[in-house]
């Protein structure tokens, strides 16, 4: 199982990483300017966070977006990534109403595989200034926090996943299950791409 | 899951075949350096010169405790008081970043001239992962700028090798664990010390302030899970804030510094929770620290901040 991890300049990329190499992934941190060709062979990608505010520097998410076009493997995109994807496929991100920093709870309000077998509601850990305003209709809610209603995103056709929060750091509760859901979810779509 | 045993035989491989002659390793006596220092002993022998500079912001009686540490290593040790030199760098300079570059930058000065006595072209460093992380570059913001990496000058002659740059501190201490080092309990204490804990200028007045406030807490600590009162922490100290405020002191007016505490709960650093100390034990660390320091200090505030919003040391 290959899934690296995108950086695009989080505090918490090499969290991810260290979250997937734990879990005994093969995993590798690359620059957001790769070339798709080199890594379109992968079970999985990640998309870390990072500083930029994505309304008005969204050339510092480098091929992110040729990422998204092209993949056949399923991505998790995190916090700015997550912000990136809505852009992308047609919303809109803008600073948040209340920015939210450090201890949270969501609630799941829709199934998704990313959450199989987690409670409906827990503590989860934030760091973010902007949130996705409007959500392009390829996409759909699947939790929220009293403050943002876009806590995590899944695309309705597509094996695409975003979260606002962050379940790679250690004070986020069930973080690693999301990770090893995502795996089994990346692990799924191999084989079918393999049939 | 993190392989000590392999980490431990793969690194000492790698430093044993880019160390070409004598290096010397930066020494403070923590559990990062001290493993880095053990990895680079393995590797080289006696080809390692261990530095460690006394900064003069260093917490009451560690200067003396971290030689014998040291010492008890094995490692050939360079001992260099560099106090008066802190001091007189730092004097004046009040804005967090700029003193962590001037410190930096110190500390490289001093590793420069040891390395030119002991003819050594490499300086060993116990730099991990939440270092470079927070010190930014490329796309990544600068939190605070680490000593040991953000604070290093432009112009250096060492060349650096970091044998621990992509792990954190649980790991180190598993690695400390398994190469039988006493430092591996130890809580973290950053490399510019008390100087980070003195939040603005650096006075020798003011850092004996932070030093006092630090080794109370310490020792209530040390004194509460003893009595299982309260559960180890990752990281417990005290900071000296530039704020006065009023007090009263056997019905005579006092205008004093206030001390904040700050105790967290972490795996790794990179983020954290404060930690939910019982005010029992909170009540003693207040009471000695405003009884013993007399009209400098006349209030005691507990920080309640998680990382983030904060960062766990204050500058």
């Amino acid at each position: 199982m290959k899934i690296f991890v995108v950086d695009n300049g989080g505090q918490w990329t090499h969290r991810e990483w260290r979250v997937l190499r734990d879990i005994g992934v093969e995993t590798k941190i690359i620059p957001n300017d790769t070339p798709f060709e080199k890594i379109k062979d992968l079970d999985g990608l990640v998309l870390s966070g990072g500083a930029a505010r994505i309304a008005w520097e969204s050339s510092k998410l480098g091929n992110v977006g040729e990422y998204l076009d092209k993949a056949k493997f399923p991505i998790l995109g995190m916090c700015l990534a997550h912000q990136f994807m809505a852009m992308y496929y047609g919303g809109s991100v803008g600073p948040a109403e209340t920015p939210e920093f450090g201890k949270m709870q969501i609630d799941i309000s829709r199934n998704s595989p990313l959450f199989s077998g987690l409670p409906k509601k827990f503590i989860v850990w934030e760091s973010h200034n902007d949130e996705i305003k409007d959500l392009p209709e390829q996409f759909e809610i699947v939790a929220s926090s009293p403050s943002c209603s876009t806590q995590a995103i899944q695309h309705k056709t597509r094996p695409m996943f975003g979260l606002q929060f962050h379940p790679e750091v250690e004070d986020c509760q069930h973080g690693e299950e999301i990770f090893r859901n995502f795996i089994e979810i990346c692990r799924k779509h191999a084989e079918k791409r393999k049939a | 899951m993190f392989n000590v045993e392999k980490f431990v035989k793969e690194e000492t491989d790698r430093l044993r075949k880019c160390l070409h002659g004598k290096a010397i390793i930066a020494c403070s006596g923590g559990v990062d350096s001290t493993v880095a220092a053990a990895l680079a002993k393995e590797a080289i022998g006696k080809n390692l010169v261990a530095v460690f500079v006394d900064t003069g912001f260093m917490r009451k009686g560690e200067t003396e405790s971290v030689k014998r540490m040291l010492e008890k290593i094995g490692l050939n040790l360079h001992f260099v008081k560099a106090e008066d030199e802190f001091f007189a760098a730092l004097k004046d300079v009040t804005e967090p970043e700029t003193k962590r570059k001037i410190i930096g930058e110190k500390f490289i000065r001093i590793f420069e001239r040891i390395a030119e006595s002991e003819k050594a072209k490499y300086l060993i460093q116990g730099t991990i992962a939440p270092d470079w992380i927070e010190s930014g570059g490329g796309a990544r913001d600068r939190i605070k700028s680490h000593h040991n990496v953000g604070g290093l000058p432009e112009e250096m002659e060492l060349e650096i090798v970091e044998p621990l740059r992509d792990i954190y501190k649980d790991e180190v201490r598993k690695i400390a664990k398994y190469l039988n080092i006493e430092v591996h309990e130890r809580q973290p204490f950053p490399g510019p010390g008390l100087a980070v804990r003195v939040v603005g200028e650096l006075t020798r007045e003011n850092v004996e302030i932070a030093r006092e406030a630090n080794a109370i807490m310490e020792e209530e600590m040390q004194k509460a899970f003893a009595e299982n009162k309260v559960s180890k922490p990752w990281q417990y100290f005290a900071v000296l804030l530039p704020v006065k405020s009023v007090g009263v002191h056997g019905d005579v007016r006092n205008y004093g510094y206030m001390i904040a505490l700050r105790s967290v709960e972490s795996v790794d650093g990179m983020s954290a929770s404060y930690s939910k100390i019982p005010h029992e034990v909170l009540d003693k660390i207040s009471v000695r620290i405003t009884n013993s320091l007399g009209k400098k200090v006349n209030r005691v505030v507990y920080d309640i901040t998680n990382k983030p919003p904060g960062t766990i040391e204050f500058e």
